[in-house]
């Protein structure tokens, strides 16, 4: 029987806290036992692992990070305005948007990362591939979204605010442009992760730089410490976007004006 | 059985909401004969939805005992048939097998054929023939409702709680849906616990009318409904009578609904 | 009828035939646009489109673009004919659909079963949850190197990467389904006196069908891409290895086509799926 009681919910947190820490240290004890006791060959252990983060921490790691995230914040300015753009258009053009939205659903249903090593092929080694690859990924994701949200508009709320004075220009501020903004947010949320899946891609392929160049160098040496050391690094990466997306709704969230 | 079927004795319920406690219902007193048919009116949030979750044994009480049939409800009341407002068919079954699931549980286990007749009969009972096969999504709402009654009243529970019911249906809808219950509730005698913000509704179906305060809600008055039955629910608005009823008990709750709003 | 008159009468037809002439223009986007509402029409104006933009990729390959670069449809096509006449399509094909069959249902059901596993126990949900999300943000595609030093190069440590990208899929999927079930379902049940076990199979598993269907359709097109980066990455066989050997050996028709063959093995999947998710829930509206 749930009342909701707050010394219950209170007790309920610190029990799951206590099992979520004995389990993180269990992990990482049995790891480091087994590796200094039996075998470190192949899955290495924690205390080799960190030490690594450390040096590259000292030595370089600011370099690849900073690749990776060129490469996601370059494909990101390019493919989110463009994309956010076309989807608000079209979405407002019933009938172009019925005849071309399933020919760009075509387009999408390419698996966009396996075309990595064609833009590899075309653009080289360095940086630009991969910002051309996170560029279209992005573009498709939040046009499709932006294509979506813009067809959702109450049609009685346009209504409503037109009866009541408001000129386009109004429309536009108070109606359009706050909803437009939720679904680029959402689009958003979809495509941070994404244009980091697709940075790594294209450097795990071929690159001189970035985080999966890094967990590539390491595994072409068979050097499991540096390859768990990367491994460690792009989890971070990856829970920092997360955390990232998560930061960015609620700012946005606090300045939208509420439509209604 | 000596006593009522239903007896309340300084029942309370107070709920936590984050860090503060909020007293849904205050201390009451009541008692339910059986075959007694029960209106609990009163603004949102005063308690009744809440004593019939203590009476289905869905809720604990914060203070004061609930006895049912004589003895102390502690756990899930088997006794009782539960409708809501909400639709609770389950969507991918059919109607047929919807109205069965009561006597699929272990709690009554029904072997096949007797379950079959006593569903047919069911579904004789509401005029829901040649839907069996049918599926909830393809039915209206008013048929849905009449399928999840059937699904109540399969297997027999002396008591009906039901809270809302009708609420979602249209006016019209709704007196052929009054009809129909007092005819079912009639012909078993139950006893019934029927919560509605509509006190219309209250006086056309009930033997007995309580209005509840604002929260926290306690009982603020009981009165008897002296129309005689069975009664016509289409007409019945008409008889003076009724007027007289709701008058009386409109100015009862009319203050308590100003109260709500303005919490 | 004086000749003033007829001169007048003539002035007026003209000025309407004149107006007409105005009047066209506008008719005739009128008529676009019910054609194109009908979707004979819409079909008509893709399949119009799709031939424009073969035909422009056709014509700029060589005179816009160089042709090493961006191929065209019909290099593109005799490379796709040549791979089925010489037969070597099929091993790498096998290879592809294989990783991603085994991968996909290895995951699907370790994903599903957690997923209930979970979605049953709220505790251990609580407890584990950010686990599940560290490895979940983590892209997946990084583990591909793991795999490949402890299963080797060959299938299957392209299934044991379909398989993990797929399982969380069907976690997330499951666990969702089982959050945003109706909570009323469940409540009516116990009423009407069932205990825990058999709302668990009378409510929740069934309810949560819709959810993992979704889940498995989703699915489909992930294990696909997971089969062909873990080939693009390291890996002698697989429609994967054909794009990287071709992208190595500049054919760019090659690496079309290959992607052109992923895509229509990924959309029939997906199809299929999509029609036993009907099947099974016919019961939706």
């Amino acid at each position: 029987m749930l009342d909701g009681l707050a010394q219950d919910v209170a007790a309920e947190r610190r029990v799951v806290l206590f099992w979520r820490v004995a389990l993180l240290v269990a992990i990482l004890c049995g790891w480091e036992l087994y590796g200094r006791f039996v075998d470190d060959t192949w899955f290495s252990r924690p205390s080799l692992i960190f030490a690594r983060i450390w040096t590259l921490a000292g030595n370089g790691l600011a370099g690849h990070v900073l690749t990776t995230l060129t490469e996601m914040a370059g494909g990101l300015v390019i493919g989110v305005p463009l994309g956010a753009l076309l989807g608000l258009t079209l979405g407002r053009l019933p009938v172009v948007a019925g005849v071309v939205r399933p020919i760009i659903f075509g387009l999408y249903s390419i698996p966009l990362v396996t075309l990595a090593p064609l833009f590899i092929f075309w653009f080289g080694l360095d940086l630009t591939p991969k910002v051309i690859l996170v560029a279209i990924v992005t573009f498709f994701l939040l046009f499709f979204t932006t294509f979506a949200g813009v067809q959702t508009i109450d049609r009685e709320l346009i209504e409503n605010y037109r009866l009541l004075g408001a000129t386009r220009a109004e429309l536009l501020r108070k109606l359009i442009a706050p909803a437009c903004l939720a679904w680029i947010l959402s689009g958003l949320k979809i495509a941070l992760p994404y244009s980091l899946i697709a940075a790594v891609v294209g450097e795990m392929l071929l690159a001189r730089s970035g985080l999966g160049f890094l967990l590539m160098f390491a595994s072409q040496q068979i050097d499991m410490t540096g390859m768990f050391a990367a491994l460690v690094i792009l989890m971070v990466a990856g829970v920092a976007v997360g955390e990232s997306i998560n930061l960015l709704e609620r700012r946005v969230m606090r300045w939208r004006v509420l439509s209604v | 059985m000596t006593g009522s079927l239903i007896k309340l004795e300084g029942i309370s319920k107070t709920f936590q909401r984050d860090s503060n406690a909020i007293m849904a219902l205050s201390p009451t007193d009541l008692s339910i004969e059986r075959g007694d048919f029960v209106a609990f009116v009163g603004p949102s949030g005063c308690g009744k939805s809440t004593i019939l979750n203590m009476v289905a044994g869905l809720l604990r009480p914060s203070e004061g005992r609930l006895f049912y049939g004589g003895a102390p409800v502690d756990d899930l009341n088997l006794h009782v048939g539960y409708m809501t407002q909400k639709d609770t068919l389950l969507p991918w079954r059919t109607v047929t097998d919807n109205i069965g699931s009561p006597l699929e549980l272990a709690c009554r286990k029904t072997p096949k054929t007797e379950r079959m007749d006593k569903i047919r009969q069911m579904i004789d009972l509401v005029g829901l023939g040649g839907f069996e096969k049918h599926y909830p999504g393809e039915l209206s709402g008013g048929m849905r409702r009449r399928v999840a009654l059937a699904r109540m009243l399969i297997y027999n529970p002396d008591t009906l709680l039901m809270d809302e019911p009708f609420g979602a249906l249209d006016a019209q809808l709704k007196l052929v849906m009054h009809d129909e219950i007092q005819r079912i509730v009639g012909i078993g005698q139950k006893t019934v616990l029927f919560v509605t913000h509509d006190l219309g509704e209250a006086i056309a179906l009930a033997d007995r009318v309580v209005v509840f305060s604002s929260r926290p809600g306690r009982i603020k008055v009981i009165r008897s409904v002296d129309l005689p039955r069975p009664r016509d629910v289409f007409r019945i608005r008409f008889a003076p009578r009724f007027t007289e009823l709701h008058e009386e008990l409109w100015d009862q709750l009319k203050d308590e609904v100003k109260k709500g709003v303005d919490t | 009828m004086t000749l003033a008159t007829r001169d007048s009468e003539d002035r007026i037809i003209l000025a309407a035939a004149l107006a007409r002439t105005d009047l066209r223009p506008a008719t005739r986007m009128q008529w676009l646009r019910e054609l194109f509402a009908r979707p004979a029409g819409r079909l008509a104006g893709q399949i119009a489109i799709v031939a424009l933009l073969l035909a422009i990729w056709q014509f700029g390959s060589g005179r816009f673009l160089p042709h090493v670069w961006v191929s065209s449809p019909s290099a593109i096509f005799a490379r796709l004919i040549s791979w089925f006449v010489d037969g070597s399509i099929w091993i790498h094909l096998a290879a592809t659909l294989s990783a991603a069959a085994s991968g996909y249902v290895i995951g699907s059901v370790a994903g599903i079963a957690s997923g209930l596993a979970l979605g049953l126990s709220p505790r251990l949900e609580r407890i584990l949850s950010p686990f599940v999300t560290a490895l979940y943000s983590l892209p997946k595609v990084a583990l591909a190197p793991f795999f490949v030093i402890f299963l080797g190069i060959g299938v299957e440590s392209k299934i044991a990467l379909v398989a993990v990208t797929v399982y969380f899929l069907l976690l997330y999927n499951t666990l969702d389904g089982l959050h945003d079930l109706e909570r009323s379902w469940a409540s009516a049940y116990r009423i009407m006196g069932a205990r825990q076990q058999e709302i668990i199979r009378h409510v929740l598993l069934p309810g949560v069908m819709p959810w993992i269907f979704s889940g498995l359709r989703i699915a489909v097109r992930y294990a696909f891409t997971a089969a062909v980066l873990g080939e693009l990455i390291a890996g002698n066989e697989g429609i994967g290895f054909l794009i990287e050997n071709s992208a190595g050996n500049y054919n760019s028709a090659g690496i079309f086509a290959g992607v052109f063959v992923l895509v229509i093995c990924s959309v029939t999947a997906t199809q299929i799926i999509a029609r036993a998710e009907k099947a099974v829930l016919h019961w939706r509206t």
